[in-house]
């Protein structure tokens, strides 16, 4: 009787021990995700289990987050790491991650980041504030490091923020002035310390410079890897999959002390066509896909049948525009190139075509319908687009400056600087008697963009403009494009992201990609001097209501005075997805700012259902 | 025969130099190169991307970059870097079996359309003009016609809206169905293997073997037209031995030829197919350099591809004069 007795008191010894102990040895500080709360609408707790399975169009190139360069690469790497500072998947706002919060100094150049404590690597070990530093000092600012992370961190002055660590878990960022998007540039990846500090010829002499570029390639054992995120790789076969199992020390539980992600499995499957993706979603082996405009059609009849749907999200990150180039033919002397430069230099000339572009037939035609017109430079879902009331506040094209299609005021605006047809051949002439007439460029193989240039050819041909449409390879007509004074018009897009700093490579007089003028460096005119001095602005101030003042008024006057890129629509995510699939609700694009456009939800939310 | 062997693989070398500087210098007329393609990304400044261009050597003539990467191959036995993977060369292109699974698909198919097209061929061209005949060539033709990614998307496309392959857990493309690929090896799983592997041998047979019935067909023609045909019949032997013992033996020798240089096309033959059946071949990974215009990458390949077709050419002869005794060489 005593042993049974004994044995009771062992048991709820056991079992009260398992009721507190709910998460994982150690680990102090979880991130808890309340799923249904007003913070996670829409989402509810979920039960662990389950496959959850993808395609993706192509292989990963390596394991190594800092050194990649695509989302074939990052969109494994996004979920084997995490970061300081992530984005909240529904609202955009930028949330903790690794802290669990961080201070800013009165004069906003010192930011605290306080850790959080008990966190794991995927291998076991644990993470502190060393890593971190490891990160950023060792391999983000090393330029013997390829990283694309690195220029974006620059301050306006050229420096970038100094980091040091307090103790184990506090972490302090010191900047020579304020620099608003910090926290964006934040959300690079950490990576461990441990597994990786004797591969950096900085911190070990005996590896050759330039050897961190080339650690964590395809042939590295998955178990040699190690990360914070939710998934770790289990194993890889080229052009078929990628295994992904969950991390049994992922630092995220729901509400109900339930360890994130829900999914123990992530398949994803290298499906280069996307016809064969689209097939192979419709015969059941895949459980979601971003689709084309050109599937919807194809998927929403069986949807029923199938118990899938076909979703509508809402505008990708990223721009698609046409561009005049203002530099062309400069200094070379051609009175003909000078002619058609002098040309793309009236702002008159600009507005005429942005009258003529019928965004409504390239939505119909070419999108089926899921796209919305672009008026701004900063993309669509980035609560700083300048077509916003508000700043966060929904997508309104009011304040926006609008060119309405319409072609009697084109042809008006193009009367006015004197271009008419005096020979009676249907197109408009210079002074001089010669045809205006230009070449359109656009990246072969791109049929939207190809598309795009066919309606605006054929627009601009019913106000007189003769266009010279030639489709040409990507990379000739970046040449061009970068070369400054060579291309004459071109169709092309541009990634995008939330922070509207992201494209100040493009808008500032001095950026690599200021390629519609890029004599503008040397003589800026004056709207391009005060779009120079609205991004300094935006980058002093924490206020993000006061840094959207500043990114309203610099869209507002390029597309008043600058048009430099005429945009055209943004396209809307469509996707399709199993029923089954639970919690699917975080599957909108809203969550991935990162330029991927593509499925890359917030994968630890998802429950795999029953398939 | 030996010394004839001998000579013909020395005198490869000298042939894969000069296919190595003549890619080299073709790689070089692409426009632009492997950085090109990610200039347009806003986060990066140029500064960063003229600093990784000198970094690879890409800003140095052409000729030098050919000599260094050469000096490496004959010192080192160093293949160079892929820019894309940082891997080596070899990695890159073979890494996952990739070798294997090739020389498996190609091997296959290669059989299956023997088979099938010699005993058409002959079946053929003893049913001269005949309805059977017509009926062979036409669809022959027909599958020769048909362009190969079209083919197997619509083979494809019937399995999954048509028949609804859904029904029966069975999948499309790759090689294996979901539930198998990390299974180990299995009946089961083989059978899995076959199912995916059926579409790709119809469209790279039906493609491959119109031309060869076309062949052994007009080959076992001309043969069945000479005299000494004429005298094996007029001896009075039976149809079954004057057209196999007598006219094919002497009609296959031009498919032996053809055999020979068939071996290139194992490694590279099937490259739209592989795409859209999901194959994992050397032939996609080399493709995926030339779109990323990974230059070693490229580089290797085109040399492994250029090696294979010498050694087939080579194999060709050889098999010639082992079945026609006619030729000899010295």
């Amino acid at each position: 009787m005593k042993k049974v007795g004994l044995i009771l008191v062992g048991l709820l010894l056991v079992f009260s021990a398992a009721a507190v102990a709910q998460y994982y040895d150690g680990l102090q500080d979880p991130k808890i995700y309340d799923l249904g709360s007003d913070e996670y609408p829409g989402l509810e707790a979920g039960v662990n289990g389950g496959t959850f399975y993808i395609s993706a169009i192509s292989n990963p190139k390596k394991w190594n987050d800092v050194t990649a360069h695509e989302t074939s690469t990052t969109q494994y790497t996004n979920v084997m790491f995490r970061s300081l500072v992530t984005i909240h998947p529904q609202t955009g706002a930028l949330v903790p991650e690794l802290c669990t919060g961080w201070d800013i100094s009165a004069d906003g150049l010192v930011v605290t980041f306080n850790l959080r404590k008990g966190i794991k690597w995927s291998d076991g070990e644990v993470f502190d504030a060393e890593d971190v530093l490891f990160t950023y000092n060792d391999l983000i600012l090393n330029e013997d490091v390829e990283t694309d992370s690195r220029d974006g961190l620059a301050l306006p002055d050229g420096t970038f923020p100094v980091m040091t660590a307090i103790d184990s878990h506090t972490i302090r960022l010191e900047m020579s002035q304020i620099f608003r998007p910090v926290f964006n540039q934040f959300t690079f990846n950490i990576m461990p310390e441990h597994k990786l500090a004797d591969t950096v010829h900085k911190l070990n002499p005996a590896v050759p410079a330039g050897n961190f570029n080339e650690v964590w390639g395809l042939d590295t054992d998955p178990a040699d890897l190690a990360g914070l995120g939710p998934f770790v790789v289990e194993s890889y076969a080229p052009d078929q999959n990628v295994t992904m199992v969950r991390n049994p020390y992922y630092y995220a539980y729901d509400q109900n002390g339930t360890q994130l992600p829900y999914v123990d499995k992530y398949i994803i499957l290298t499906v280069e066509s996307q016809d064969v993706s689209l097939l192979k979603f419709r015969n059941g082996e895949i459980d979601a896909l971003g689709i084309r405009p050109s599937d919807v059609p194809i998927l929403v009849p069986e949807a029923a049948l199938n118990d899938f749907e076909v979703k509508i999200g809402s505008g990708v990150y990223g721009t698609l525009w046409v561009s005049f180039n203002e530099d062309f033919g400069l200094g070379e002397g051609d009175p003909v190139k000078d002619q058609l430069r002098g040309l793309f230099r009236d702002i008159r000339f600009r507005k005429a075509v942005s009258h003529a572009m019928d965004k409504q037939s390239i939505i119909n035609n070419l999108y089926n319908g899921l796209a919305a017109p672009q008026w701004a430079t900063v993309s669509v879902p980035s609560p700083f687009y300048g077509g916003r009331d508000v700043y966060g506040g929904p997508i309104t094209e009011s304040s926006a400056v609008n060119y309405e299609y319409d072609l009697t005021a084109a042809a008006g605006l193009l009367d006015e600087i004197g271009i008419v047809d005096l020979d009676g051949d249907g197109y408009r002439d210079f002074a001089d008697g010669t045809t205006v007439e230009f070449l359109l460029e656009t990246n072969a193989g791109n049929t939207l963009r190809e598309g795009f240039c066919l309606i605006l050819a054929a627009d601009l041909d019913d106000i007189g403009l003769k266009v010279n449409f030639q489709p040409v390879d990507f990379n000739t007509l970046v040449t061009r494009l970068l070369g400054g004074t060579l291309y004459e018009a071109c169709v092309l897009g541009l990634t995008g992201g939330n922070d509207p700093n992201g494209g100040a490579n493009v808008q500032r007089t001095t950026g690599g990609l200021h390629f519609w003028h890029y004599s503008a460096a040397d003589e800026p005119y004056e709207y391009e001097r005060r779009i120079d001095e609205l991004y300094d602005l935006g980058l002093l101030t924490f206020d993000n209501d006061e840094a959207f003042g500043y990114y309203q008024e610099s869209q507002i006057l390029y597309a008043t005075d600058s048009l430099g890129m005429l945009f055209s629509v943004n396209q809307q995510f469509t996707y399709a997805i199993y029923n089954y699939v639970g919690n699917q609700e975080i599957a909108d694009v809203t969550a991935t700012p990162s330029g991927n456009n593509g499925l890359a939800w917030d994968l630890v939310f998802l429950e795999a259902g029953g398939r | 025969m030996i010394t004839y062997i001998i000579r013909r693989t020395l005198y490869m070398l000298p042939l894969l130099l000069i296919v190595s500087l003549l890619s080299f210098a073709i790689i070089q007329l692409m426009p632009g190169d492997y950085l090109t393609r990610s200039r347009l990304n806003p986060d990066v400044t140029q500064e960063t991307f003229d600093r990784l261009a000198e970094r690879y050597g890409l800003t140095e003539p052409f000729i030098v970059r050919w000599w260094t990467w050469l000096v490496g191959i004959v010192t080192r036995g160093d293949f160079g870097l892929s820019f894309e993977t940082k891997r080596p060369v070899y990695f890159t292109l073979f890494m996952g079996n990739r070798l294997w699974w090739t020389l498996l698909v190609s091997l296959t198919t290669l059989i299956l359309t023997w088979v099938l097209a010699i005993p058409i061929g002959i079946y053929s061209a003893t049913h001269q003009y005949k309805t059977s005949d017509h009926v062979l060539t036409f669809f022959g033709f027909l599958g020769l016609s048909i362009p190969n990614f079209f083919f197997a998307l619509v083979i494809l496309w019937i399995l999954v809206a048509v028949v609804k392959i859904r029904r029966f857990g069975l999948g499309v493309s790759g090689l294996f169905d979901n539930q198998y690929v990390e299974a180990p090896w299995s009946l089961a799983k083989v059978g899995n293997l076959l199912w995916h592997l059926w579409p790709a041998w119809v469209v790279i047979g039906t493609s491959a073997m119109a031309g060869l019935i076309r062949l052994m067909r007009g080959s076992l023609l001309d043969t069945l037209a000479l005299q000494y045909v004429q005298t094996a019949r007029a001896k009075g032997l039976k149809e079954r031995v004057v057209v196999y013992k007598h006219a094919v033996r002497n009609a296959i020798n031009p498919l032996v030829s053809i055999l020979g240089l068939q071996l290139p096309n194992l490694v590279a033959g099937s490259l739209i197919v592989a795409r859209v059946m999901n194959l994992p071949t050397v032939e996609r990974a080399f493709f995926t350099s030339l779109q990323a215009q990974d230059e070693f990458v490229i580089m290797g390949g085109l040399l492994f591809f250029s090696l294979f077709l010498l050694l087939g050419n080579l194999i060709a002869d050889i098999l010639l004069a082992w079945v026609d005794p006619r030729i000899r060489y010295t």
